[in-house]
C-alpha cells in the first residue's frame, strides 16, 4: 500500500487538485481514494485494465462527487473563473520539468502530445468532459455549440486518443 | 483509453506528513469492521424502528378498531331505541310497581309492527339469589314467555332490556312480570307470584 501510495499519489493528489482547484479539498479525496482502493483493490481484474487508469478513474470519480456537493463555490468563484478562462480555450497544460522525476512522468508525456494532438475545439471538449464532469449537452451550452457537434467531436477526439494510447501500459511494478 | 487522461494533470507532491494518515486510514484494519459494523447497527436500527413503528401501528389498529366497534354497537342501540319511540306502532305502557317493599316502575314500548319490545325497569327490589323476574306476552292463548330479567343486589336500579317477539306468538295483547325461581326460568308457565298484569 505505501508502495502503491508513493507511486500514485502525487498523480492522485495532482487529478484531484486540477478537479477541485482547492488543496484542502484535494488532500481529502486522496485521502478518500486510498481507503477505497484498498478496500476494493481485490475486484480489480488486471485481465480488464491497468491498475493505473483505474485508480484515477476513481480519483476523478472523488473529486467530481466533491466538485458537485461543494457548498463554499461562492469563494471560490474568483479562482474557479479565473482558472476556467485560462484552460477554456483549451490550451494543453505545460508540464512542470521539476515533476519529472515523479514515476510515471513519460506516461504523463504521451498522454500529453495524444491530447496535444487534437485539434483545439476536439481537445476542449475532452478537458471539460473529463475535468468538470460536465455532460453533453452542458458542454454544447458552455461552449455555444450545438449538441451534435460536440458528440461527434467527443466520439473523434476519444476514437484518436485510444489510438494515441493503446500501446501504454501500466507502469507501475 | 481515456482514463489515462487522468495523467494530464501535473503530479503534485501531497505534503509528506499526509502519507502516514493516509495509509493508516486506508489500512485500519478496523476500517471495513467499522463500515460493517455501522451497516449493522444502521440494519439493527432500521429494523428496530420498522418494527417498533409495525407494533405501534398494529396496536393502533387494533385500538382503534374496538372502538369503532363499541361505537358501532352504541350507535346501533341508539338507533334501536329510538326506533321505538319513532315507530307509528309502538305503545308505550307504564306501571308501578311495588317488590320485596319498594316502589318502582315498569316501562314497555311494544313496536305490533316491528314485533320488538324495550322494557325498563326501575327501582324494583333486587332478586332473592334462587330468583328472577320474568316478563310474559300476555295473548289470546294465555301467558308465553318474553324474557327473563334477573336483578342482583350489585346491578343499578334501572336495568332495559329489547327483545323480539317471536313468530309463533300471536297477537300480543299485554304484558306481566312473574317472580320465578332460576332454574325453573324457563318454564312455559308462570309459577311465581305476579308482580303485575296489564293490558297494551
Amino acid at each position: 500500500m505505501a508502495e502503491l501510495y508513493d507511486a500514485l499519489g502525487p498523480w492522485v493528489f495532482g487529478l484531484a487538485s486540477r478537479i477541485l482547484r482547492d488543496d484542502a479539498e484535494a488532500e481529502e479525496v486522496l485521502g478518500d481514494v486510498f481507503v477505497q482502493v484498498w478496500a476494493r483493490i481485490h475486484q480489480h481484474e488486471p485481465s480488464r485494465g491497468p491498475l493505473v487508469p483505474w485508480v484515477l478513474s476513481i480519483a476523478r470519480n472523488r473529486s467530481l462527487d466533491a466538485l458537485r456537493r461543494r457548498r463554499r463555490w461562492w469563494r471560490k468563484a474568483d479562482r474557479w473563473g479565473a482558472a476556467q478562462r485560462l484552460e477554456d480555450d483549451g490550451a494543453v497544460p505545460v508540464p512542470d520539468p521539476a515533476e519529472a522525476a515523479v514515476p510515471g512522468w513519460p506516461v504523463h508525456q504521451e498522454v500529453h502530445a495524444a491530447l496535444a494532438a487534437l485539434p483545439a475545439d476536439q481537445r476542449r471538449v475532452v478537458l471539460l468532459a473529463y475535468f468538470e464532469g460536465l455532460t453533453h449537452s452542458e458542454i454544447a451550452r458552455r461552449t455555444g455549440q450545438p449538441l451534435g457537434t460536440v458528440k461527434t467531436r467527443l466520439r473523434i477526439a476519444h476514437g484518436k486518443l485510444a489510438e494515441a494510447l493503446k500501446h501504454v501500459k501500466d507502469w507501475l511494478r | 483509453m481515456t482514463d489515462w487522461l487522468g495523467m494530464i494533470p501535473n503530479p503534485r507532491e501531497p505534503r509528506p506528513e499526509l502519507r502516514a494518515r493516509v495509509l493508516a486510514r486506508a489500512t485500519r484494519p478496523e476500517s471495513r469492521a467499522r463500515r460493517w459494523g455501522w451497516l449493522a447497527a444502521a440494519a439493527v436500527v432500521a429494523i428496530a424502528l420498522g418494527g417498533g413503528a409495525g407494533y405501534w401501528t398494529r396496536a393502533t389498529i387494533v385500538a382503534l378498531s374496538a372502538q369503532r366497534d363499541r361505537l358501532a354497537a352504541e350507535l346501533a342501540a341508539v338507533r334501536d331505541t329510538l326506533g321505538f319511540v319513532r315507530g307509528p306502532a309502538t305503545r308505550v305502557a307504564w306501571v308501578p310497581v311495588t317488590t320485596n317493599g319498594r316502589l318502582g316502575g315498569v316501562t314497555i314500548f311494544a313496536d305490533s309492527a316491528a314485533r320488538r319490545w324495550l322494557v325498563r325497569c326501575e327501582g324494583m327490589a333486587p332478586n332473592e339469589p334462587n330468583e328472577t323476574y320474568q316478563i310474559w306476552f300476555v295473548t289470546e292463548g294465555g301467558l308465553r314467555r318474553a324474557a327473563v330479567m334477573t336483578m342482583d343486589e350489585e346491578q343499578a336500579t334501572v336495568m332495559a332490556m329489547a327483545f323480539d317477539v317471536p313468530d309463533d306468538v300471536g297477537p300480543v295483547t299485554g304484558a306481566a312480570m312473574s317472580i320465578e325461581p332460576r332454574v325453573a326460568a324457563d318454564s312455559a308457565a308462570p309459577r311465581g307470584p305476579m308482580v303485575f298484569h296489564l293490558r297494551l
